[in-house]
C-alpha cells in the first residue's frame, strides 16, 4: 500500500465520559480499500472511537479528515451523507418486517405513496448478488438467521451508498461456517471498492479477515501494524498490556482444601448459544484463581452461572462441597459466596437507593427477625463498614448516586467483603477505576486470601491477574484452555492460551 | 329468524364506535403507544357531536366538531406524553377524568343538566338505504339501514388495512412501533410519526363519539361511553394490533354486547356474565402470547 | 472538617407536588372564569368547606378515607416497581366480601364481625390480585392490561351477584341486603358520617410506612423498584416479591371496600365506587410513593370531593370542576417538565 491519502484520519480525538478517558488522544488511519481491524478490550474505547465516526457521539477534542478533507460530523445523518455506514453489535432490524423492508426502510423506493415492493425485492436481490449477500427479500427478519439478518444490515449500509464500512464485533453472534461465509463477504467489499473497519476482540479473526490492525488499550492507541507482521502472541501482549506488574505481597499460608468448584458446567448465552463447555474450575481456601482471556469467551456467563443469576444447562456448582446448583442467588450468598459484578452501576448497586440500602443488599435477611429489620444493627453495621472499607459519604443515607465512582466500588466491596465470605467472585473488580481506588481493591482480595478465603478473579486485565492470582486458567471460546501457576506463567504462554492456541503445542 | 336479523343488526350497531376507536387504538399501538385515553377522546368527541349538530342543525358540523375535539384531546395527551415524557398510562388515565369532568361541567354550566342531553330539534346522522341493498336474503336487512358511519366504518378498516401493509409511512408507523431505536437510526422521524398517529387516533375516536351520540341515539349522557374505549383497547390487545384481527376482536365484543341485552330478556343469561368475557379473553389471550414468547426459557432466580 | 448539608430527597419531591397543585389550581379557575363563574370565591367556599368546623373536616375526612386505602394499596406497589392499576376491583370484591360476612354471619359480636369482615375484605382483594400477581412474576406478563380488563371483571362479577343470587326485591337499585348492625362501623362525630374506617385507616399509614422502610419485604421491594437488576444479583427472590407485593396492594385495596360497606353503605350497592381504585393512582403519584404522601395526598383529594358537592350547592359550580382539577393534577405529576432536547427514547410505559 503506497502512501496514499487515508479515506479516514482521526487525529488526537479524545473523548471522557464522567470517570473515565474513553479515548485519549487517539490518532487513527483507515486507507481506502483496506480491511482494517480494531482490537482491545473491552472498555478499550473502541466503540466509543467508532461512534464519534459515526456520529453517534461527539469527541471532546480532536479533527476527522475523510480523504484528506476535514469533516464536522455532527450526527449520523452527516456520517451517512458521507458514506459512512454502522453495523451496530446490536442490530437495529424490525423483526416482523420483511428483507426488503428493512434494507430500504427510511429512504423506500415509491410508487405515489404506497412502498414500491417490487423494486425493494430487485435492489435487495441485485445487491446481494454484487456483494455476494444472498438473502430472500422477502423473508421476515424473527423468520432469518442471525447471520442472515447480519447480512441485511450490510446491505442496508450498501444500500446507502456507504463506502466505509463499520462492523462492531460482527462475528461474536455468528456461527463458525457464518464466520467463514463474513471472511467472504468483506473480501468482496473491498474488490468493490468499498473499505471495512471491524471491531473484534478475537484475534484468530484479525489475523484470518484483516489487512491492518490497531490495537487500543485503555483509551490509548497502542499500535498499528500491517497484519502479516503480526502474530496471535503480540497481539495478545499489546492487548493487555505489556507494563510490569507492581509487586503486591502475596506471602501467607499456602492454599487449603477446595472451597469453590465448578464440576462440568455449561451454559448458554442470552441467544442459547453455548457460551460455556464442560467448564471445571477448583478454588481453594486462601488462594486467588485468576481468570484471564480475552472478552466475549464466556467470562460474563461464567460469573452469571456462579452467582446464580444464570442456569447452566449442565454441570454442578459446589461451595464447601456442598451442591448449590439448584440453589438461588439468596442461598448461595447465605452458603458464603461473596460476588463484585462487572458493571456496579446496574448489577452492584441500586443507585436511588441509599448507602446504607445498598450496604445491607446480601445480607438484609440476617439482619432481619421474622422479616422485620433490625434497625439498630443495620445502623451499626453499616456505619462500621463505611469506617473499615472507607467509603468517605456525607451520611449512611444519602443517595447513592451522590458519591463517586472510587466510593462506589468501597460500597460494593465493602458490602461483599465485610461480612468475611467464603468465597468470592470478583468480575473485572478495578474496571475504570483510578490507580488509588484499584489498589484498594487489590489489598483486599489479596486480605481475603491472606485470611482464608478462597476467591475467583475474572478479568481482562492481564496485569492485574499475573499481579493477584495463585494459578491462572485461560477462558477461551467457553473452554478453560489451560491452567498454569502464577509463579510458572509467562507472558508468553498466557498470549499463546488466549489467542486460543495450546501452551504445548 | 326475525331473531337473529335483530341481533346481526343490532351487533353492526353496536359495534361501530368499538371498531372506531379500536382502530384508533390501533394505530397508537403501531408507533409504541398503548392509548388509554380513547374513552376521554370518545366521551369529548360525543358531547361535542351534540352541541355541533345542534347550534348548526346539521349532522355533519356535528360530525367535525366531534372529530376536532377527538383530536384536541389526542393533542393534549400527546404532548404530555411525548413532550414532557408524562407516564403514557397515567397520562391516559388523565385525559379521561378531563374529558369525564369537562363535558360534565360544560353540561351543567351550558344546560343546567347532570343526566342526559337532547336538544328539542337535535339532528341525528339518520339512516342510510343502498338501494337494492335491503333486497338481498338474510344479509339484506341486517346491513341496509344504518347509520352512514356504519358504512363509514368499514371503509377505515380497509383503508387502516391498506395504509399499514402498502404504505411507505405505514410501514415506517409498524417500524416505529416495533423498534423505535431502529427507526430513528435510519432517520425516520419518530415522534413525528407518533404525533401523527395519536392526532389520527383522536380523529377516528370522534367519529366513535359521533356515532354514539348522533348514530345509535341522538343524545349526550353523562358518561355515557362507560367502559367502550377500554373494550376497544381490549379488541387491540385481542388483535395484536392488526387491523383485520382487532375488527374481528370489536365485533365479537359488540356482538356481546348486543347478545347480553337479548340474553336477558330470552334465556335469563345475566348480562353481567356476558359483559365479563372480553375482558377475561383478553387475560387469557395475553397470557398465551407470553407463554409462548417465553416457553422453554426459566424465568432465572 | 467541611460540614455537608444533606437535604432529605423529600423536600424537593414535596416541592414538586406543590407546584402541581397549584397548577392545577390556577387551570381550574381559569376554566370557571372562562365559564362566567366567580373563581375566587369557588376556592373561598372550597377551602372553608373542606376544612373550617368540625362537621365540614368529618367530610372531608370521610371522603378522604377510602383515598387512603387506596393511595397506600397503588403506593405499595408503584414503589415495586409494578403498575399495578387493579385496585379497583380489589376494592369492589373486597366490598362484596365484607357486606356478605355483614349480612351472613349476623349472630356474631361487633368485636368479632367488624375484624372478620375487614379480614375477609383483604383476602377477596389480595385473591383477586393473585391472578395477574402470578401471571406477572411467573410468565412475564404485562400487570397494566391484565389488571385494567380484570377491573371490569370483578365490577361485573359483583354486579351479578347482586343482581341475581344476593338481590334483594323491591329494590330500584341493586344492592345486597343490609349488614347487621353490630357490622356497622361507629360514627366518630354524628351527624357525619365519618366512622372508625378513618381509625383503621390512619393506622394503616404508620403500618405501611413501617413495613416499606423496617421489613424485609419492604426492602425487596425498595430494592426492585429501583433496580430490579441489582434485586436479582443481591438475591431478591423477585418473582416471589412481585407476587407478596400484588397480594399485599390487593389486600389493601380490599380494605378500602370493606371501609365503605361498613361505614357508609351498610350494604354492597352496585357500582358503587365513582373510581376509588383509580384515585389511588393519582394520590400514590401525587404521594410519591410513600405512606405519608400517600396520607396528605388523599386529604387534599378528599376536601377537593367534599368540597365539591357543596360548590354544586351554594355557588353554582358543577362538581366536576373537581375532575377537571384532578386531571390536571396527574397531567403534571407525571410529566417531566424539564427542558431537554428531544431525545431519541421510545416513549414507553416505565
Amino acid at each position: 500500500m503506497a502512501e496514499a491519502v487515508p479515506l479516514v484520519r482521526m487525529e488526537e480525538i479524545s473523548k471522557a465520559f464522567p470517570g473515565v478517558l474513553a479515548n485519549d488522544r487517539i490518532t487513527f488511519e483507515v486507507a481506502d480499500g483496506e480491511i482494517h481491524a480494531l482490537v482491545g478490550e473491552n472498555g478499550a474505547g473502541k466503540t466509543t472511537l467508532m461512534r464519534i465516526l459515526y456520529g453517534l457521539e461527539r469527541a471532546d477534542a480532536g479533527r476527522i479528515y475523510w480523504s484528506g478533507r476535514p469533516v464536522a460530523i455532527q450526527s449520523t445523518e452527516d456520517a451517512i451523507h458521507l458514506g459512512i455506514g454502522m453495523v451496530h453489535q446490536r442490530f437495529q432490524l424490525v423483526p416482523s418486517l420483511t428483507a426488503a423492508e428493512s434494507v430500504t426502510l427510511g429512504q423506500e423506493p415509491r410508487r405515489g405513496v404506497f412502498f414500491d415492493r417490487a423494486r425493494a425485492r430487485a435492489v435487495v436481490q441485485e445487491l446481494g448478488a454484487r456483494f455476494g449477500l444472498a438473502v430472500n427479500p422477502g423473508a421476515r427478519i424473527a423468520e432469518l438467521s442471525v447471520g442472515e439478518q447480519q447480512r441485511v444490515e450490510i446491505l442496508k449500509l450498501l444500500y446507502r451508498q456507504a463506502r466505509l464500512l463499520v462492523l462492531d464485533e460482527p462475528t461474536t453472534v455468528l456461527t463458525p461456517q457464518e464466520v467463514a461465509q463474513l471472511y467472504e463477504v468483506l473480501r468482496r467489499l473491498v474488490a468493490e471498492g468499498r473499505t471495512v473497519i471491524f471491531i473484534t476482540h478475537k484475534l484468530a479473526e484479525v489475523l484470518a479477515a484483516s489487512d491492518r490492525v490497531t490495537v487500543l488499550r485503555r483509551g490509548c492507541v497502542v499500535g498499528t501494524l500491517p497484519t502479516r507482521e503480526a502474530t496471535g502472541e503480540g497481539l495478545a501482549r499489546m492487548i493487555v498490556g505489556e507494563t510490569m506488574p507492581a509487586i503486591l505481597a502475596r506471602g501467607g499460608e499456602p492454599p487449603g482444601p477446595p472451597m469453590l468448584r465448578l464440576e462440568r458446567v455449561s451454559a448458554a448465552d442470552d441467544r442459547g448459544l453455548p457460551a460455556l463447555v464442560e467448564i471445571t474450575l477448583e478454588v481453594r481456601r486462601g488462594e486467588i484463581l485468576g481468570i484471564a482471556g480475552v472478552e466475549g469467551n464466556g467470562q460474563k456467563e461464567l460469573v452469571e452461572v456462579a452467582t446464580g443469576v444464570r442456569r447452566p444447562t449442565s454441570g454442578r456448582f459446589l461451595l464447601n462441597g456442598q451442591d448449590l446448583t439448584r440453589a438461588d442467588v439468596a442461598a448461595r450468598r447465605r452458603a458464603g459466596l461473596a460476588v463484585i459484578p462487572e458493571d456496579r452501576y446496574t448489577e452492584g448497586l441500586s443507585l436511588p437507593m441509599t448507602i446504607e440500602d445498598n450496604l445491607i443488599a446480601t445480607r438484609y435477611r440476617a439482619l432481619a427477625t421474622r422479616g422485620v429489620l433490625r434497625m439498630v444493627a443495620v445502623r451499626a453495621e453499616s456505619a462500621a463498614l463505611m469506617r473499615r472499607f472507607d467509603v468517605r459519604a456525607p451520611h449512611p443515607r444519602v443517595s447513592a448516586r451522590t458519591l463517586s465512582g472510587g466510593n462506589l466500588q468501597r460500597v460494593v466491596v465493602a458490602r461483599e467483603l465485610g461480612g468475611e465470605p467464603a468465597a468470592l467472585i470478583a468480575a473485572h473488580p478495578t474496571r475504570g477505576l483510578d490507580i488509588a481506588a484499584a489498589r484498594f481493591v487489590h489489598q483486599q482480595l489479596l486480605e481475603m486470601r491472606t485470611r482464608g478465603g478462597a476467591v475467583l478473579l475474572i478479568s481482562a486485565d492481564l496485569d492485574e491477574i499475573m499481579a493477584l492470582a495463585d494459578r491462572i486458567g485461560v477462558l477461551f471460546a467457553g473452554r478453560i484452555v489451560g491452567e498454569l501457576s502464577a509463579a510458572a506463567a509467562t507472558r508468553e504462554q498466557l498470549g499463546l492460551l488466549m489467542a486460543g492456541r495450546s501452551a504445548t503445542a | 329468524m326475525q331473531a337473529f336479523t335483530d341481533l346481526a343488526f343490532a351487533t353492526l350497531r353496536l359495534t361501530t364506535p368499538i371498531i372506531l376507536a379500536a382502530l384508533a387504538g390501533l394505530l397508537s399501538q403501531q408507533v409504541g403507544l398503548i392509548n388509554i385515553a380513547l374513552e376521554g377522546m370518545m366521551l369529548a368527541a360525543a358531547f361535542a357531536a351534540v352541541l355541533g349538530a345542534f347550534y348548526a342543525q346539521h349532522a355533519l358540523v356535528g360530525v367535525v366538531a366531534a372529530v376536532v375535539t377527538g383530536m384536541l384531546v389526542a393533542l393534549v395527551f400527546a404532548v404530555f406524553v411525548l413532550r414532557f415524557r408524562a407516564n403514557l398510562i397515567v397520562a391516559g388515565l388523565a385525559a379521561n377524568i378531563l374529558a369525564l369532568g369537562g363535558t360534565g361541567y360544560l353540561l351543567q354550566v351550558l344546560y343546567q343538566t347532570r343526566g342526559a342531553f337532547a336538544p328539542p330539534g337535535l339532528r341525528g346522522l339518520g339512516t342510510v338505504h343502498i338501494p337494492g341493498l335491503s333486497q338481498i336474503p338474510i344479509l339484506g336487512p341486517i346491513l341496509d339501514g344504518h347509520s352512514p358511519l356504519v358504512y363509514v366504518t368499514w371503509v377505515l378498516v380497509i383503508l387502516t388495512s391498506i395504509f399499514l401493509n402498502r404504505t411507505v409511512t405505514g410501514l415506517r408507523v409498524r417500524a416505529v412501533g416495533e423498534q423505535a431505536e431502529a427507526a430513528a437510526t435510519v432517520g425516520i422521524p419518530v415522534r413525528r410519526l407518533q404525533y401523527g398517529m395519536l392526532l389520527a387516533a383522536g380523529g377516528l375516536c370522534g367519529l366513535a363519539g359521533a356515532q354514539m351520540s348522533l348514530g345509535n341515539l341522538q343524545l349526550f349522557v353523562y358518561n355515557m361511553t362507560n367502559g367502550r374505549g377500554f373494550m376497544a383497547l381490549a379488541a387491540v390487545f385481542f388483535g395484536q394490533a392488526q387491523p383485520w384481527p382487532t375488527t374481528l376482536g370489536s365485533v365479537v365484543f359488540g356482538f356481546f354486547d348486543a347478545l347480553q341485552i337479548r340474553l336477558q330478556t330470552t334465556v335469563g343469561v345475566p348480562p353481567q356474565i356476558t359483559q365479563i368475557l372480553p375482558f377475561l379473553s383478553i387475560v387469557v389471550v395475553l397470557t398465551w402470547v407470553s407463554w409462548r414468547r417465553y416457553r422453554g426459557r426459566p424465568v432465572a432466580a | 472538617m467541611t460540614r455537608t448539608v444533606v437535604r432529605p430527597q423529600w423536600v424537593g419531591e414535596l416541592g414538586r407536588s406543590f407546584v402541581t397543585f397549584s397548577a392545577a389550581l390556577v387551570i381550574g379557575a381559569l376554566v370557571m372564569v372562562a365559564t362566567g363563574r366567580d373563581a375566587w370565591g369557588a376556592y373561598r367556599t372550597l377551602f372553608a368547606v373542606a376544612f373550617l368546623g368540625a362537621q365540614n373536616l368529618a367530610d372531608t375526612l370521610l371522603a378522604a378515607t377510602p383515598l387512603i386505602f387506596t393511595g397506600l394499596a397503588t403506593a405499595v406497589a408503584f414503589r415495586a416497581g409494578v403498575f399495578n392499576i387493579g385496585v379497583e376491583g380489589a376494592l369492589y370484591l373486597g366490598a362484596f366480601a365484607a357486606a356478605w360476612i355483614g349480612f351472613t354471619l349476623t349472630g356474631l359480636p361487633a368485636g368479632l364481625l367488624i375484624p372478620l369482615a375487614f379480614l375477609a375484605a383483604g383476602l377477596a382483594g389480595a385473591l383477586f390480585m393473585l391472578i395477574p400477581g402470578a401471571l406477572r412474576a411467573y410468565l412475564r406478563v404485562d400487570e397494566i392490561v391484565t389488571t385494567i380488563m380484570l377491573n371490569y371483571v370483578a365490577i361485573s362479577f359483583t354486579s351479578y351477584l347482586v343482581n341475581y343470587p344476593y338481590a334483594v326485591p323491591g329494590l330500584a337499585n341493586a344492592m345486597s341486603p343490609k349488614i347487621a348492625l353490630a357490622a356497622q362501623l361507629p360514627r366518630l362525630l354524628p351527624p357525619s358520617q365519618l366512622n372508625l374506617a378513618l381509625i383503621v385507616v390512619l393506622l394503616l399509614v404508620p403500618l405501611v410506612h413501617w413495613l416499606l422502610s423496617r421489613t424485609t419485604l419492604g426492602y425487596e421491594l425498595r430494592a426492585l423498584g429501583s433496580n430490579p437488576i441489582f434485586a436479582r444479583w443481591s438475591g431478591v427472590p423477585v418473582p416471589a416479591v412481585i407476587l407478596q407485593v400484588m397480594l399485599l396492594s390487593g389486600f389493601i385495596g380490599g380494605l378500602a371496600g370493606a371501609g365503605q360497606v361498613l361505614g357508609v353503605n351498610y350494604r354492597f350497592v352496585d357500582n358503587f365506587s365513582p373510581g376509588y381504585g383509580f384515585d389511588g393512582i393519582t394520590i400514590a403519584l401525587l404521594g410519591r410513593n410513600t405512606a405519608l404522601g400517600s396520607l396528605i395526598a388523599a386529604v387534599l383529594l378528599g376536601a377537593l370531593r367534599s368540597g365539591g358537592a357543596t360548590l354544586e350547592l351554594f355557588v353554582d359550580i358543577p362538581k366536576d370542576l373537581i375532575l377537571i382539577l384532578e386531571a390536571t393534577i396527574i397531567f403534571f405529576v407525571t410529566a417531566e417538565f424539564v427542558l431537554t432536547f428531544p431525545r431519541r427514547r421510545h416513549a414507553g410505559v416505565h
